[in-house]
């Protein structure tokens, strides 16, 4: 087995963990305020309806934060074992900023997690409500630190170079690295939407199945309300971060609008078949001057393009095309919401075929979160640290059979996980409150 | 101020250790009983763990991320050898983690199904513990002997936690189900005795300089307070549980409290052999440590978060003192 074979079972095994790890935060991120939210419409008006909403959805929660911290458990071992290159070169700046996750977020939310689901009949209001916010909070603040670091590793800045290592100069800056506004962010809206969405599938759902339920209708309704003021908010900050990357990392931008050779008032590629190899799109469906426009507000201005960056340039298609289906689904979510707040007006219940649409949007939010992160990871590529390390340079460890058997294993685990999660998932929203 | 940071960093890693082992261990132990009990017990079992588990695992990862961070170079060596193991624990891990969820929301045979697979989870990841406890004190050697050593620890780890799981029980339960702890217990402090000693003969046996700290007279006179102490409360735990069962009153706390103190005895006894080696005589904590500047900045948080995370992992014990009560999310 040589070295590219185990680059290659390193990554897709780290691709699996992420990918599988990043579907639970994506969701439990937003929920934990929406319950909070819950928490306090309850407190307030002692709303036996509130309660149940708010019971039924911290089972929802309590789920998916169990799947987050166990896949999360997992990655955490994997930064050392597979890919030692990494902490070597960068483990000063990476390895602080996790262990401050771990320190501020993982304690905190887990420990608070314990008071707010078995807890509520032992402790006063207010510390239960004290609880459910310690909880978003903690799950907040771990997202704050994730986003730090991997924003650091797109665009670093803050750190020197110490005899073939990097430490941190300013702590701050390597925190508060350019990127990390926007990708912070973008991501929080982006777990706004998932759960939004997660909520007003499965109350559509439920109503489909139980024709009148009046918990799945608040919550179809404030899932919906929720995705409408956040899809056009997203949209703007996706279009600055898009900004942000073009100033920072124009080779990911390139790879992203496939602009193959760098020129004046280079078109907007629409659709295309852009072919690594050949260096070229083909079937390219493209408005002239429209890339110029779009990145730099003038039609003849200069753009770069893949070839002022190669070698050093990611594969074009998979960034492409994730890219686009982020997008696609961006615009289907907003339309999908706003046209589903119509509906839902003064207490109207949508028709079936639209309850029918929520429903099969439930999950529409982590499409989108999941081809966003594709194109941010896949589009650094051959980095890891965007100009310090290669991923290539930071492979090692196991050999490739050990790889092999534990990949296998992940697998296999991973996949009863995910079909035993979507099977109760189903089932928690058919029986709704009344379980 | 000139402070020994990887000396530092070195202590709170042992004490994340140490503190995980105690916690995870009697949830994991909990875990491993489940088919020895009837179903109405199994719910009252799971609620007693219900509200902890997921911070005792948190401490894991504590002090696997500062090996990580700390000491770079030694995780990639501890952890590279250990990789299968590793791995085969975090699948335990998964499994059990999700399972305190599915077990009691799925229905049908999948409710079967996640109960067996929350036992499994709890026994592959101690077993795998103890397989890596095993290879690491003997350094990572080659050779079956050393395979089959590193077995019957895991073996014994698994005693540890049931001892562990079941002297909390006795603390956590009463009545049919506390009286059923009295006996798993002391089936869990056979293991742990059997433990105790393999890894206390074997350790000196595989490394002189092991033996070169522990047999040094006079000093051995004192050391031999560490394991008379742990021999102590071993009896205290075989003698309190014999006296429950006969139904004497005793504090429910004592066995666990005992228990604790055999971990913690045994642990300092370890690192006492392995100091100030973080790689069994082939690496030591300050050969392996990382850079300064990352250490200070960690401590500075350290010294920041651990007053507030000790405040309130205390108060979520105070709110769930008492016995078990069984139903998930009153």
């Amino acid at each position: 087995m040589d070295h590219s074979d185990v680059l290659l079972l390193a990554r897709a095994q780290f691709g699996l963990n992420i990918a599988f790890h990043i579907l639970f935060p994506s969701l439990t991120i937003a929920l934990g305020w929406i319950l909070f939210y819950f928490r306090i419409r309850y407190a307030r008006s002692g709303d036996p309806a509130w309660l149940a909403t708010y019971k039924l959805w911290t089972k929802v929660f309590a789920l998916s934060f169990a799947m987050g911290v166990v896949s999360g458990i997992t990655m955490s071992f994997q930064f050392g074992t597979n890919w030692p290159g990494y902490m070597q070169k960068v483990g000063n700046i990476a390895g602080p900023l996790l262990a401050y996750e771990v320190l501020t977020a993982f304690f905190l939310e887990a420990t608070f997690l314990g008071v707010m689901l078995f807890g509520m009949n032992r402790v006063p209001g207010w510390v239960h409500i004290f609880s459910s916010a310690m909880v978003a909070i903690g799950t907040t603040i771990s997202a704050f630190w994730i986003l730090a670091l991997n924003s650091w590793m797109q665009t670093p800045v803050g750190h020197v170079l110490d005899g073939g290592r990097i430490i941190a100069g300013d702590w701050l800056q390597v925190i508060f690295n350019p990127s990390f506004p926007y990708r912070m962010t973008h991501m929080l809206l982006a777990s706004g939407l998932t759960a939004s969405f997660v909520m007003a599938g499965l109350s559509a759902w439920r109503l489909l199945r139980a024709g009148e339920d009046v918990s799945a209708r608040k919550t179809l309704r404030t899932g919906l309300v929720l995705a409408a003021v956040l899809a056009p908010l997203q949209i703007f900050v996706g279009d600055l971060h898009g900004l942000n990357t073009l100033e920072h990392q124009p080779a990911k931008i390139a790879a992203i609008e496939a602009i193959w050779k760098t020129g004046q008032g280079v078109p907007l590629v629409l659709f295309a078949i852009p072919d690594d190899e050949k260096r070229r799109n083909d079937f390219s469906i493209e408005i002239p001057k429209g890339g110029s426009w779009i990145l730099r507000h003038d039609a003849n201005a200069e753009v770069k393009g893949i070839d002022s960056f190669a070698p050093d340039v990611a594969p074009v298609a998979p960034v492409f095309f994730a890219f686009r289906v982020m997008v696609g689904m961006g615009v289907l979510m907003l339309l999908a919401a706003w046209t589903g707040v119509w509906a839902t007006r003064q207490g109207m219940l949508p028709q079936r075929w639209m309850l029918w649409t929520f429903s099969g949007l439930t999950f529409s939010g982590w499409i989108a979160t999941l081809a966003g992160w594709h194109v941010t990871e896949i589009g650094r590529q051959p980095w890891l640290v965007t100009g310090i390390l290669r991923t290539a340079d930071a492979v090692g460890g196991p050999s490739g059979a050990q790889l092999g058997a534990s990949l296998t294993g992940y697998i296999l685990t991973y996949t009863v996980m995910l079909i035993a999660y979507f099977v109760v998932l189903t089932h928690l929203a058919g029986k709704g409150t009344a379980a | 101020m000139n402070l020994d940071l990887p000396l530092v960093f070195a202590a709170l890693m042992g004490l994340a250790i140490l503190l995980y082992v105690v916690l995870d261990g009697y949830d994991l132990g909990v875990g491993m009983l489940m088919p020895a009990a009837d179903a109405r017990e199994q719910e009252l079992m799971v609620a007693s763990i219900g509200p902890f588990w997921d911070a005792n695992e948190t401490w894991l990862v504590l002090g696997v991320g500062i090996l990580l961070v700390a000491f770079p170079t030694a995780h990639g060596i501890v952890l590279g050898a250990l990789y299968l193991p590793v791995a085969a624990m975090l699948i335990g891990l998964m499994l059990r983690g999700v399972a305190f969820e599915f077990r009691v929301k799925a229905e049908g045979w999948h409710r079967g199904l996640w109960n067996w697979l929350f036992w499994f989870g709890s026994f592959l990841a101690s077993f795998a513990q103890g397989l890596m406890l095993g290879r690491y004190i003997t350094g990572f050697h080659p050779g079956f002997g050393y395979y089959v050593f590193a077995m019957l620890v895991a073996a014994s780890l698994c005693g540890g936690y049931v001892l562990l799981g079941a002297t909390w029980l006795i603390l956590k339960t009463e009545g049919a189900l506390q009286k059923k702890a009295l006996g798993w217990a002391r089936w869990g402090l056979l293991w742990v005795a059997l433990g105790v000693a393999l890894v206390s003969l074997a350790t000196p046996f595989v490394s002189a300089t092991v033996q070169a700290k522990w047999f040094d007279f006079p000093r051995t006179l004192a050391l031999m307070l560490l394991p008379l102490a742990t021999l102590a409360s071993g009896v205290f735990v075989w003698l309190a549980t014999g006296r429950m069962k006969r139904g004497a009153r005793e504090p429910d706390w004592t066995p666990l409290a005992a228990t604790v103190a055999i971990f913690v005895l045994a642990f300092a006894g370890l690192a006492y052999s392995l100091f100030p080696y973080v790689v069994m005589d082939r690496m030591t904590l300050w050969e392996a440590a990382s850079h300064p500047s990352a250490l200070k900045f960690m401590l500075v948080g350290v010294i920041i978060v651990v007053p507030f995370l000790i405040a309130y992992t205390a108060f979520a014990y105070r709110v769930f003192r008492g016995k078990a009560r069984a139903g998930p999310y009153e």
